[in-house]
């Protein structure tokens, strides 16, 4: 097919992706028992000020009305207010995903690189002991919770490291009026075991995928050819196999994205560590489902318009699929 | 075609271990004998074990598998020492065009960049010569040199089986096995595939092992013939003869099953089925299927005898025959 | 003998002789053991008050007391209840619902097949773990809601593998010639169809409880769990939110999560073996560390 026709048809995908979630927000929001009244926690609320409130919630219309003046505020970037500090969400949302993105990035990288290291050599060595291990040992890792990895962490590997293990910075620092370079480590020693945590979870996952692609490739009849044509094992790896796993690899690697969203909700939560995923998980505990709902959107479409760029990328790398 | 021969297969066996005690043995003491230049086709149905030859003499074998034979490249026994003995010899001096070449290349590489890595490989040629040589080769097999930049998928059935002829001359062995090479081709380009393979036999003195089910295509290229059956070789001669007076049912039968363009013979099959490789059978393995057995046939494997002028089978009626009776 | 009888025994022949089914297997087996002779075998009672808050593992107490005063090893086999019931069930939500929407699009094709398929696409798309908190968040703190919800947004994997599975057995002679006699589209799914995709919803099934269990933990940490249905995720989130790690309290958290970890890999393996096992893909692979092997030249037979 034209990549010129993939390309438009896969961004509308990912438009109308975007839109379903954005419905099953307001779906869920509006189904649920009760109504935005009971939640408030509006105890002592006088039926006056409950309907007022109603009102101003514009829950005295109809379900349809209601959907689309949602539909026309989210288009405006009107995400509503928050329960917790009646302040506009969405400008709330920026400060917490510029700290998770660096710390989200770090790990990714982290486990991309030893992953596909390991699971190479996993690979290459396939029927010995070595790849025997690293199957296990992937998928040990891939196993285990997420919270509970970081809170091992915690236990057992900051103090010895002397890393911190809450928040993104030290409170403290600012006051000995520290250079740049200060802050700068400052940072990073606390993103070092959230990045680590994600990391190594994310890093069981890719061992896998990347020996389970490279296996795939060794029964095609250009590695017998190669094989023929006179090359060892590793060139065999590294000139042909890798080349078409590649493909494969970065497909999966972006659609386990989707886990890091999930990872980024539970790690932030073990690690107090101020991201989007902390504001989600705080914003169950205080009912502020308006901050939720904001949170839950930003992360999907991030998700979402990461899998774009995958999708779009393996356009680009595959030459068969070409004009 | 003169002098000794540049390959010679002796003995050839071939075990296929099976897990569970199972052993598969796909080829059972096979030979071959070919000059500077010949073209022979290996014959025979599906499961004979012909592209296990192959393998065997490419050192491509499975690690499951286990060889026995020698195998003299120019009097040298490069099956002695096992994969060591052979790799020296992969591609240098015994080249492969597989089934189905159409796969033959990756799909993510240049088709220039797969015919130098060759080259590179056994230090015939670098960079700029090589690419050079690529451009020759390409020529050679009747493709334009700057098409060595395109992948493989903008190249028709026909023309990747050409480069990967292309490819298997990189290095410019002195035996080429060409497996099913036009299986999957329309007839047109078959025949420009055949008379290809032809051109560089003669040209270059390369000679050629062109393993195959389709008689008519050893019957127009090929200067002699080994009928495989089983994992035996059951009658070897010039294609010619056998032809004209094959001395093995099993090759009269595969002729005459061959459908003729003219009609004028019914089209005949052969019934039954190729036996088991996987257990010993008494006697002659073709029997079951053959229309001319009597006793011995069932008791004693036939050896291969000469019956005539460089014309060798393994059956019991023909060497009676020669002895003037029944045996 | 069915040819899906004949099917059936050559899988489970299969899955004798691999070991990662028989290892993945026995595990499961040994924890559901544990699960169900809970209440036989756990050294105190469930809610039973034995001692200090987070006092150290002793010999009375093989993995110490928790943030109330219980013994761990008690709430660890009685977790194993909760968290494979839940794993348990909302897996089957998710077959019956993938396997639902899958039968239905592979069967019928065209329009719903489209429809059906842009839906599953979509759910694929949306994370599933944030929506599941969305939704319980919302929703309320109920063990039949957990499952439910998990159930529901883990459907779209099972209902795409099934629908592939629909479509090759549909084109099959004998279903084209069954409807050419006359049978109804019920009959046709249910005698036919649905045996035919049995055993491959059974492997995704393993697989999605594997899955469901670490979600669990997920909702649980995260504070949306049933407080009162002890599972290892509850375990791992009491032990934290009550200072288990100030503390040094290792032993309230580490167990649960070895013991999720233990199940999901033992179910990983079991459901790839599964998968493996009907799916003989003839792992052909041109690339090995081995070599072929050489042999002396047998002795001609003396038959020859």
């Amino acid at each position: 097919m034209r990549s010129s026709e993939y390309v438009v048809r896969r961004i509308a995908f990912a438009i109308a992706t975007i839109f379903v979630a954005a419905t099953l927000n307001f779906v869920i929001f509006r189904a649920a028992p009760g109504d935005a009244t009971t939640a408030l926690r509006c105890l002592s609320c006088t039926t006056e000020v409950r309907a007022q409130v109603r009102q101003e919630l514009g829950l005295d219309k109809s379900k349809f009305q209601q959907y689309l003046i949602y539909l026309k505020d989210l288009a405006h970037g009107d995400f509503g207010r928050s329960f917790q500090n009646r302040q506009p969400v969405l400008p709330q949302l920026w400060q917490p995903l510029k700290n998770t993105l660096p710390m989200l990035m770090l790990g990714t990288l982290f486990s991309i690189f030893f992953g596909l290291i390991t699971g190479i050599v996993a690979a290459w060595r396939r029927g010995t002991l070595v790849e025997k291990g690293s199957v296990w040992i992937g998928l040990a890792f891939f196993s285990l919770p997420t919270q509970w990895l970081g809170i091992m962490f915690i236990l057992y590997l900051a103090g010895p490291l002397g890393l911190p293990t809450n928040g993104i910075s030290d409170p403290y620092l600012a006051y000995s009026h520290p250079g740049l370079w200060a802050e700068l480590t400052d940072r990073l020693s606390h993103m070092v075991l959230p990045s680590l945590t994600l990391g190594l979870v994310l890093y069981g996952e890719y061992t896998l995928i990347t020996r389970s692609a490279l296996l795939e490739t060794f029964g095609e009849d250009y590695v017998l050819t190669a094989r023929a044509k006179g090359l060892t094992t590793w060139q065999i790896v590294r000139r042909h196999a890798l080349r078409n796993s590649l493909l494969p690899i970065t497909t999966l690697i972006f659609l386990s994205l989707g886990f890091v969203a999930a990872g980024s909700i539970l790690i932030e939560a073990v690690f107090n560590y101020p991201g989007i995923g902390l504001l989600a998980y705080q914003s169950v505990f205080q009912k502020d489902y308006p901050m939720l709902q904001g949170a839950f959107l930003v992360i999907t479409s991030s998700i979402v318009i990461a899998n774009l760029i995958a999708d779009l990328l393996y356009v680009r790398l595959d030459p068969r699929i070409v004009e | 075609m003169s002098g000794a021969p540049v390959l010679e297969v002796q003995d050839l066996h071939v075990w296929f271990d099976l897990g569970q005690g199972r052993e598969l043995h796909p080829v059972q003491g096979a030979g071959i004998t070919l000059d500077r230049g010949e073209r022979m086709g290996l014959v025979g149905e599906s499961g004979c074990g012909k592209t296990t030859v192959s393998l065997a003499l490419m050192g491509l074998l499975p690690p499951n598998a286990s060889v026995a034979g020698r195998v003299l490249l120019d009097g040298e026994d490069i099956l002695a020492g096992g994969e060591e003995t052979l790799r020296p010899h992969r591609w240098n001096d015994i080249a492969m065009v597989f089934q189905g070449a159409m796969n033959a290349f990756n799909p993510v590489k240049r088709i220039g960049d797969q015919i130098c890595e060759a080259m590179e490989l056994h230090a015939v040629a670098r960079g700029r010569a090589a690419e050079t040589r690529c451009g020759e080769l390409l020529e050679l097999v009747g493709i334009r040199a700057e098409r060595a930049r395109r992948f493989p998928h903008e190249f028709s059935g026909g023309m990747r089986q050409r480069a990967a002829i292309a490819m298997a001359l990189a290095c410019n062995p002195r035996v080429l096995l060409a497996d099913e090479p036009t299986t999957a081709l329309d007839v047109m380009v078959q025949a420009q595939i055949l008379q290809l393979l032809q051109q560089i036999s003669d040209d270059l003195g390369l000679a050629i092992v062109l393993i195959t089910h389709d008689l008519p295509i050893v019957a127009q290229t090929c200067q002699t013939a080994s009928v495989m059956y089983a994992g035996r070789i059951v009658e070897v001669g010039p294609t010619v003869a056998l032809h004209d007076a094959p001395r093995h049912p099993y090759t009269r039968m595969l002729f005459a099953a061959t459908p003729d363009l003219a009609g004028t013979a019914g089209v005949v099959s052969i019934p039954g089925a190729p036996p088991r490789l996987d257990r010993e059978l008494a006697g002659c393995p073709f029997a079951p299927r053959c229309d001319s057995t009597f006793a011995t046939c069932t008791e004693r494997l036939p050896r291969l005898l000469p019956v005539g002028d460089d014309h060798l089978a393994a059956c019991h009626l023909a060497a009676g025959h020669l002895a003037g009776r029944p045996a | 003998m069915s040819a899906n009888r004949v099917r059936d025994n050559a899988v489970f022949a299969a899955l004798r002789g691999s070991p990662q089914a028989v290892f993945g297997g026995t595990v499961l087996a040994i924890v559901v053991l544990i699960a169900v002779l809970a209440s036989w075998i756990a050294p105190y009672g469930e809610h039973q008050r034995v001692g200090e808050v987070f006092a150290h593992p002793s010999t009375s107490h093989w993995l110490g007391l928790d943030d109330g005063g219980f013994d761990m090893l008690t709430l660890m086999m009685y977790g194993a209840r909760v968290s494979l019931i839940v794993g348990f069930a909302a897996a089957l939500v998710a077959m019956v619902i993938g396997g639902a929407v899958g039968i239905v699009a592979g069967f019928f094709g065209g329009k719903i097949d489209t429809l059906l398929m842009r839906l599953t696409d979509y759910f694929l798309a949306i994370p599933d773990v944030p929506l599941m908190i969305v939704v319980a968040a919302i929703w309320g703190r109920s063990l039949r809601n957990i499952i439910l919800i998990i159930g529901a947004i883990y459907w779209t994997s099972t209902a795409r593998v099934v629908r592939a599975q629909v479509k090759s057995v549909r084109e099959r002679g004998y279903i084209r010639r069954t409807r050419v006699i006359g049978a109804s589209n019920t009959r046709l799914i249910m005698r036919h169809v649905l045996p035919q995709v049995a055993p491959l919803l059974v492997a995704t099934g393993v697989l999605m409880v594997a899955y469901a269990i670490f979600a669990e933990t997920a909702i649980a940490f995260l504070g949306l769990g049933d407080p009162s249905a002890v599972s290892w995720g509850l375990l791992i989130e009491n032990a934290f939110s009550r200072d288990a790690v100030t503390v040094g309290a290792w032993w309230a958290i580490v167990p649960p999560g070895i013991a999720v970890a233990i199940v999901v890999v033992s179910l990983t393996m079991l459901g790839t073996a599964i998968e493996d096992a009907l799916n003989p893909r003839l792992r052909v692979s041109h690339v090995s560390v081995r070599r072929f092997r050489l042999r002396p030249i047998p002795p001609p037979r003396e038959d020859a």
